[in-house]
């Protein structure tokens, strides 16, 4: 990627194609995995030793228990590689790695897999809303997300590594999203509170989605895919109310 | 009457959990309470250093547990106080000797033999030990120190105790959060280098129970097997003090929050 100097931005964010080793796990046996991996870092060092690695979960029958997964991950870590998220699957991989806190590599098969195929994956892995009625089983990708529903409330602070999903329809935060906490829907998002943490929008393709943010100090907001992160969050934005919604495929923000 | 089952916890380690437990049940045990404090970090124990009990440690927490040694056998009665005892970790054991029906049957037993207070020391991390010790929790003491990071953690927890505690499951009401910020040192916090009280208010959305001053005192009554809550002329005894009398429901004023502004003859000889 080459830096382009006369761009006012700060960075280009782009997706782009580099070379990452994939561990493909064929059982679930930790010290296995470790024993033959640190054969492979002791016969390349150069090439393995500290190399990212994804870990692939597909082709077990079943989807490893989280203790299990993690008991993996400190394989590849004790056998010299490092890894930087798991790779394929179907959404209870993705829901999986979302509790892992590492992110999900070429997720196709979730998007494609049919919806009766999902009940692993929860609205939020902790019962963030509890009053939230369950959702209906209807296939996710037949439909552009709607706000037919009405609107779900989350009442008190999201902590971090909570996550809150409203399901085709809009999210209203009455309260704090911590940094590490994420708010996710397929309509709109409304927060009365401070943003530190994600809030995405439409997440399921809906462009007209809007985040309103009533205290605005986010580090990623995004809709229908196109995000924002702030590593820096802009001085006449910090702190104040904003909306953001997408006008040409570029996100937008603006002070209310 | 059953007992009040307090945590003590934070996300991550080194925040002053284990001295926080010492000086909290101590500081329970002063008020005439009937406390048992015990240390969940099974296979890293540390608590009865603080406590000064190492070298009377016979039985464990997961001698207990598994059925091995009686509750009234392991807890090990406080040289301070005859109403506080110290049910000490196992250090040759990890936190998978641990069971959730184990330890209910512990706390159910420290409950009938009318104690007052069960302080549960918690492990850092957010793993089976930390989830053990908050899980039959009414109250949990979350130990943050003013920096990002721990604030973090701190947020994560209270996440958790809002979700994975009996209390939460059952709909049995909430768990009483309290914010105690340690290593709080006003004039770091003056020039930026650490966050304000308000600042970390702000961020976790909850008032602190009491801030602990960074203190060379702790280190010596830790080195020393005594909590520092029993050293009433340390700053950060006293405000342990404060800060248990306030979780009693006493109301008292948050002190040594703001620079100390110096005498004539610390100015004279620096201090």
């Amino acid at each position: 990627m080459s830096a382009r100097m006369n761009s006012p931005d700060a960075c280009d964010l782009r997706f782009g194609q580099v070379g990452i080793a994939c561990v493909r796990v064929r059982r679930v046996d930790a010290a296995a995995l470790c024993d033959e991996l640190e054969r492979r870092v002791r016969a390349a060092p150069q090439m393995f030793s500290r190399a990212a690695v994804v870990l692939d979960l597909s082709h077990l029958l079943d989807l490893p228990d989280d203790g299990a997964v993690d008991a993996l991950l400190e394989a590849v870590r004790s056998a010299g590689m490092l890894p930087v998220g798991l790779a394929y699957g179907t959404s209870a991989t993705e829901a999986l790695a979302k509790r892992m806190g590492l992110p999900l590599i070429a997720k196709f098969r979730a998007a494609y897999e049919p919806a009766t195929a999902m009940p692993a994956m929860p609205a939020a892995p902790e019962p963030a809303a509890p009053t939230q009625p369950v959702p209906q089983p209807e296939p996710i990708l037949s439909s552009p997300a709607g706000t037919a529903q009405g609107a779900q409330h989350h009442v008190g602070a999201v902590r971090s590594g909570q996550q809150v999903y409203a399901r085709e329809r809009d999210l209203i935060v009455i309260g704090a999203v911590a940094n590490g906490a994420e708010v996710i829907a397929d309509g709109n998002i409304h927060i009365y509170g401070g943003l530190r943490g994600r809030a995405m929008a439409g997440a399921q393709g809906d462009e007209k989605a809007r985040i309103f943010v009533s205290d605005f100090r986010p580090e990623l907001v995004a809709i229908a895919g196109q995000y924002r992160v702030f590593e820096q969050i802009p001085v006449e934005l910090e702190g104040h109310s904003v909306q953001c919604w997408l006008e040409d495929d570029k996100l937008m923000i603006a002070r209310l | 009457m059953t007992a009040e089952i307090i945590v003590v916890t934070s996300g991550k380690g080194g925040v002053g959990k284990t001295t926080t437990s010492a000086s909290l049940a101590t500081g329970l045990a002063m008020a005439g309470k009937k406390v048992a404090v015990i240390d969940f970090d099974v296979g890293l124990r540390n608590l009865d250093l603080i406590m000064g009990c190492e070298r009377r440690v016979v039985y464990d927490f997961v001698n207990v547990v598994h059925g091995e040694a009686t509750l009234k056998q392991s807890l090990i009665k406080d040289k301070r106080y005859d109403n506080l005892f110290v049910l000490a970790a196992s250090q040759t054991r990890d936190k998978d000797a641990l069971t959730q029906e184990g330890v209910e049957k512990v706390l159910d037993g420290l409950s009938e033999m009318d104690f007052d207070y069960i302080v549960c020391d918690s492990p850092a991390g957010i793993e089976k030990g930390a989830h053990l010790a908050m899980y039959f929790a009414d109250h949990a003491v979350v130990v943050v120190n003013p920096e990002v990071s721990s604030v973090r953690d701190s947020d994560r927890i209270l996440g958790l105790l809002a979700s994975k505690t009996r209390r939460a499951e059952k709909g049995e009401g909430p768990v009483t959060q309290h914010l105690l910020l340690t290593r709080y040192n006003p004039a770091r916090v003056a020039i930026g280098e650490m966050l304000s009280v308000k600042d970390v208010e702000e961020i976790l959305g909850i008032d602190v129970v009491g801030v602990i001053p960074e203190s060379e005192n702790v280190l010596t009554a830790s080195n020393n097997g005594i909590p520092v809550i029993v050293d009433t002329k340390s700053l950060a005894g006293q405000a342990y003090s404060d800060s248990v009398a306030r979780i009693l429901g006493e109301e008292r004023p948050l002190r040594f929050v703001e620079v100390p502004k110096k005498g004539f003859l610390q100015r004279v000889f620096g201090g």
